[in-house]
């Protein structure tokens, strides 16, 4: 089980990354006055058709070929802590089209776990891939902060 | 999660994406996989990074990969060589990832408490 959210999204992120995106964009907006918690990664690999799609969800996927038991619980796992907390989960993906995982929760919920060291992910990704470009969208009622690795390379 | 906090991010990215510059004597692949971030691997990723970069070592590049199979044994870091030798080491935390960085990456000496089979020789 993943201790925190910024795991889950290191988790969704790793997808991206295999799916071969060059963009990977994660948003994460933090409500107190409307009380939830979104955070969507978005990116532009390969996308997944409509019979993927409903399987990922399940869980015991893997789009690994080489896999001969199925494994793979990255978003079977983020969706259970989704609906667990109270909020909702979306995956919107098409073949060519990149992936779109949206999951939100209750920020109030007491079994929402923590947002966790999302640095430390955005860091690991940056460090990890110089060609990929790792944006990352924080957003608070009162504060807004953008980050892109793109910026970094110039 | 506070925005000083995030705003500090942007310097850390930038020291450790010069890390992946030039020719690199060491990669190192820590395995980020469901498995492997459920039990640390991203924090043992970027308590190596903080090591590497405090130590000031510079043939080094870190990178990640997904689900190696090898579930159990999750953290694993696997250190590959110029010259085609590769180390696994296995249940690796933040204490066997600073000891990695200080004895492997720096001295050329493996760590073998932490090391998982036989050494694979090219």
């Amino acid at each position: 089980m993943m201790e925190d959210i910024s795991m889950h999204v290191m988790d969704i992120a790793m997808n991206s990354l295999a799916a071969g995106a060059q963009r990977l964009e994660i948003a994460v907006v933090e409500s107190h006055r409307h009380d939830f918690l979104i955070v969507r990664v978005r990116d532009d690999g390969r996308g997944m058709d409509a019979t993927t799609l409903t399987r990922v969800l399940d869980q015991r996927t893997t789009s690994k070929q080489s896999r001969k038991k199925n494994i793979g619980l990255g978003l079977a796992m983020l969706r259970q802590t989704c609906e667990m907390c109270g909020g909702n989960f979306h995956v919107r993906s098409a073949p060519g089209q990149g992936t779109s995982v949206t999951a939100s929760m209750q920020l109030s919920h007491v079994d929402r776990p923590p947002l966790g060291d999302l640095n430390s992910t955005i860091l690991a990704l940056c460090a990890a891939n110089n060609k990929v470009d790792v944006q990352l969208k924080y957003r608070t009622d009162k504060e807004a902060f953008q980050f892109s690795s793109r910026e970094l390379h110039q | 999660m506070n925005l000083d906090e995030l705003k500090k991010l942007k310097e850390k990215a930038q020291r450790h994406v010069a890390l992946r510059e030039g020719n690199k004597k060491y990669r190192v692949v820590v395995s980020m996989g469901t498995s492997g971030i459920a039990a640390g691997a991203r924090d043992v990723m970027t308590t190596m990074l903080d090591e590497i970069e405090k130590r000031g070592i510079d043939d080094v590049e870190v990178t990640i990969t997904g689900e190696i199979g090898l579930v159990d044994a999750e953290p694993v870091v696997r250190i590959e060589e110029a010259n085609g030798e590769k180390t696994t080491y296995a249940n690796v935390n933040a204490e066997g990832a600073r000891q990695i960085v200080s004895q492997h990456l720096e001295t050329g000496k493996k760590v073998e408490m932490l090391a998982v089979g036989k050494v694979k020789e090219a």
